[in-house]
């Protein structure tokens, strides 16, 4: 019954006019609540891939392109199943109606997700053609050898694919009871074409020419343009609203009120920007929106002389009074995402004659959880609604929800017009759903040899995947009773000590929040890599032997980066003069990504400031399927490192969100922006872990603790100001 | 109300010309090369040159570059599709991440060997500083500039 529906589906969508297909079966359904959770397995998924009567191969993207560039790795690994090259693949984004649906993308999962299905997709096409081949030479199917874009026997007898596809329609299935093709990409001893090496983006060109296209891109005839007004949180209330003078505006179109939601449509830009303008909103807050409460919120030292902290991660033979060396507390400041991307959607109503009553084109980390939630907004079927994925300027873990979208929907319903709506960057730091303020309190002994003995670490931060924004209300005390795995990121050390305590708190602030890259992985990790620093600083011990004695050898892969990453910044002397410091930190994220960095840094006392001259980076997530794209990701890890550790901080007062564009929310600059040296690990037997934000967790301590060995300065608080230093 | 877009003179409907250079670029000749970002000059995705000059499209009113000539992103490659030394040297390097940024970026980059050939790290920082990009490609955009402008020296 499934397949027959699935086969439905595919023809009505055009994938079969003529080709082999690999089909998976279709399983699961995503609960409604929650970002689409679908990974595809031997179960579930979808069909990607297709040699065509031509010989040309089709694929799916199957991720939301951002920038990680995933989809050009799942591309190699088609490639090298089917034995052709990259540029021999068509890739196309699917809309929700091509393909079903497929999560989220987010938690760089993409590769360690979809390596394996993809894979599998792929080499059971290429056996399936092989099967074909055979037929076609009169061999039986062990004298059918790989070839370059089809298959040859051993007298050179060859077969491409394109002899071996008619335009009949062929489906093969995947059929979990036979054993699995042989996986290339998966196989350590196979020396590899594709996979492993460093292949330039698909679409790249697009890029660098000005043809990529953005949501705010796509040309739509008629389309009028449309914003909403925006609180300061979700939770607020308008408590008085003028709207005088905004239907007067040349070029107004019509001012749409629903419940809280306020918005305008005009003819041009200009006339929109003219008419939001006049609109005087007051909000009711149920908090008070400053930094003192939030720093009273997550008051860790408060809350731990009062007692345990809410959840405990790791609690073996606790000793509270033992004789502490290291007692320190660490913050780390809200964070916004600030995309260069202010998000967009076009939303357009059908007057009933296509196959959609709804299309919304968007660059949404979740198209089909907007398709989903489009649909019960609006009271559609969700067979009406399509859903276009079109690129992100950037989603760092800030584009998952159903938000621009329904701006642009309850618009164009109004309308009867296509409408496009581009947030300001103002709107994108006032609706932002941030990283969480969090503080730190480690607490760390030793025993009569210097070896770790007791580690006591509590924290509080802010919800992350559980806030309160992220679920419905009635689902939440369920969910956080379980934990929630963006606040746990990072909290157990790679340190081993007998007596060991890790507790947390997640709490409600009064602002928005979310999940921003590493989650609570780089916050939990610079705290502990910032008190483990100190300590060897302390002891009279080098930091990188220390770390690595007191992994106690259960961390080799942790440790490889690290001793790499300390070989490599050897290479590079640091400047004498005073304000000079290199530092070292490393981290695991998401248990499979192991990483390591060194940071140089000068203190300039003319200048007044601190810069980051030069970091390095190893960086260990397994098989290695793009080792550049692979260093991109941890170069730009890199750039959130210096932000994250000297400049970014989201401002809040007087019951209003303060940082409303780049003049007050500074990010990292060319100017800022350290030279930059990565070493991949590549392990060729081990499936590619995420590797997106995995760098991201050493590189702020690593420039903290870098400051530490230039000045003795040890930075309790992020970001880090020269002032500080001096003070 | 007519302006030179890419060498193309173009005329600027009655709709449009209260708008500023990037909405009509964009909304009413297609141009969508040039992105908005921050709407107040302080991130350079919407760079264009005009008479040469590198300059903010989203602050510009349309009215104030009549019969001035504008080049976009779109009019950098030669006309049989060869890409620019830059656009070059950024598919070399495979700059982008996100994308969205690179536009401007490139464009500015165009004014720093305009009047810089060979720009060395303190020069790339003036001229770039003003152009963000939030994947920190940075590094390789400066490679990036330092090869193109060596391609450029040897075409001569």
């Amino acid at each position: 019954m499934v397949q027959l529906t699935r086969r439905n589906f595919l023809i009505a969508t055009g994938w079969v006019a003529g080709g082999v297909t690999v089909l998976y079966t279709l399983r699961n359904r995503a609960v409604a609540v929650a970002p689409t959770i679908i990974i595809p397995n031997k179960e579930s998924g979808a069909a990607w891939v297709q040699i065509r009567s031509d010989g040309s191969c089709l694929m799916y993207f199957t991720r939301v392109e951002m920038g990680q560039n995933a989809n050009t790795g799942l591309a190699q690994i088609v490639a090298e199943e089917l034995n052709i090259e990259l540029e021999d693949i068509e890739a196309v984004q699917p809309s929700t109606s091509d393909i079903a649906p497929i999560a989220v993308t987010a938690g760089s999962m993409s590769l360690t997700a979809f390596s394996r299905p993809t894979a599998m997709a792929a080499a059971t096409l290429r056996e399936s053609m092989r099967a074909l081949a055979a037929v076609k030479l009169g061999e039986p199917l062990s004298m059918i050898l790989d070839d370059a874009g089809g298959f040859q026997t051993a007298d050179k007898r060859k077969v491409s694919y394109a002899d071996l596809v008619d335009k009949d329609s062929v489906m093969v299935e995947f059929d979990d009871t036979k054993p699995s093709p042989a996986l290339y990409t998966f196989d350590p001893q196979r020396s590899k074409k594709q996979v492993g090496r460093d292949a330039t983006p698909i679409g790249i060109r697009g890029l660098v020419t000005g043809a990529a296209v953005y949501t705010a891109d796509v040309p739509m005839q008629g389309v009028l343009y449309g914003r909403a007004i925006k609180p300061p949180v979700r939770s607020a209330r308008i408590a008085s609203l003028d709207t005088s003078g905004v239907a007067e505006t040349s070029g107004f179109v019509e001012l749409v009120r629903q419940g809280e939601f306020v918005g305008v449509v005009c003819k041009t830009p200009s006339a929109l920007d003219a008419a939001m303008s006049k609109i005087n909103v007051t909000w009711d807050l149920k908090i008070p929106i400053n930094q003192d409460e939030i720093d009273r919120l997550i008051d860790v030292d408060a809350e731990m002389a009062d007692g345990d902290l809410e959840h405990v991660l790791q609690d073996e033979a606790h000793r509270k009074d033992a004789d502490w060396l290291i007692d320190l507390r660490f913050d780390v400041q809200t964070q916004s995402h600030a995309a260069q991307e202010p998000r967009a959607a076009i939303a357009r109503f059908g007057d009933g004659s296509g196959a959609h009553k709804l299309e919304i084109w968007t660059g949404s980390q979740d198209p089909w959880g907007m398709k989903r939630f489009a649909a019960m907004d609006t009271g559609l079927s969700e067979d009406d609604v399509v859903v276009y994925a079109k690129r992100l300027g950037g989603g760092f873990g800030g584009r998952e929800h159903y938000e621009v979208e329904r701006d642009a929907v309850i618009l164009a319903r109004a309308v009867k017009r296509p409408v496009k709506v581009q947030w300001t960057r103002k709107d994108e730091f006032t609706a932002s759903r941030c990283r969480p303020a969090s503080a730190h309190r480690l607490r760390i002994a030793t025993d009569d040899a210097g070896n770790l003995s007791d580690w006591w670490y509590g924290y509080i931060t802010g919800h992350v995947v559980f806030s309160r924004e992220r679920l419905p209300g009635w689902l939440l005390p369920v969910a956080r009773l379980a934990g929630d795995m963006g606040v746990v990121k990072g909290a157990l050390a790679p340190y081993s000590a007998p007596h060991q305590r890790v507790e947390y708190k997640d709490v409600d602030l009064p602002i928005d929040l979310g999940v921003w890259r590493s989650l609570n992985g780089a916050p939990a990790i610079f705290a502990i890599e910032s008190a483990m620093d100190e300590l060897a600083v302390q002891q009279g011990m080098d930091p990188v032997d220390f770390k690595i004695a007191q992994m106690k050898g259960k961390q080799p892969r942790l440790q490889v980066c690290l001793e790499r990453v300390r070989e490599m910044s050897g290479r590079r002397s640091l400047p004498h003069g005073s304000g000079y410091g290199r530092g070292f930190a490393c981290g695991i994220f998401d248990d499979r990504s192991f990483v390591a960095v060194s940071a140089d840094i000068h203190v300039d006392e003319i200048a007044q400031e601190i810069k980051v001259l030069h970091m390095c980076c190893v960086q260990d997530v397994g098989m290695a399927v793009n080792p550049d794209q692979l260093r991109a990701q941890a170069e730009g890890n890199m750039a959130w490192s210096v932000g994250m550790a000297l400049l970014e901080r989201f401002e809040v007062a007087d019951d209003e969100i303060k940082s409303s564009n780049y003049d007050n929310y500074a990010i990292v600059r060319m100017s800022d922006m350290p030279s930059v040296d990565v070493e991949v690990v590549d392990q060729p037997s081990i499936p590619p872990a995420g590797a997106g934000e995995v760098a991201l967790v050493a590189g702020p301590p690593a420039i903290a603790n870098a400051i530490r060995n230039a000045t003795g300065f040890r930075a309790l608080r992020l970001p880090i100001a020269f002032a500080d230093i001096s003070s | 109300m007519k302006l030179k877009i890419n060498g193309v003179e173009r005329q600027v409907a009655a709709d449009w010309q209260n708008e500023n250079l990037l909405t009509v670029l964009r909304e009413h000749f297609g141009l969508t090369g040039s992105r908005f970002s921050c709407g107040i000059g302080q991130c350079g995705a919407c760079l264009v040159h005009v008479d040469g000059i590198p300059m903010t499209s989203c602050l510009i009113p349309v009215s104030e570059v009549v019969d001035k000539d504008v080049l976009t992103i779109e009019g950098l490659a030669a006309e049989d599709g060869t890409l620019h030394p830059l656009q070059q040297a950024w598919v070399d390097e495979r700059v982008p991440q996100c994308g969205y940024c690179q536009s401007g970026q490139i464009m500015q980059a165009l004014a720093l060997l305009q009047n810089t050939p060979q720009p060395d790290d303190a020069d790339i920082d003036r001229a770039m500083s003003g152009n963000l990009c939030r994947c920190g490609t940075y590094t390789r955009i400066r490679k990036s500039i330092k090869k193109a402008a060596l391609v450029m020296k040897e075409a001569g």
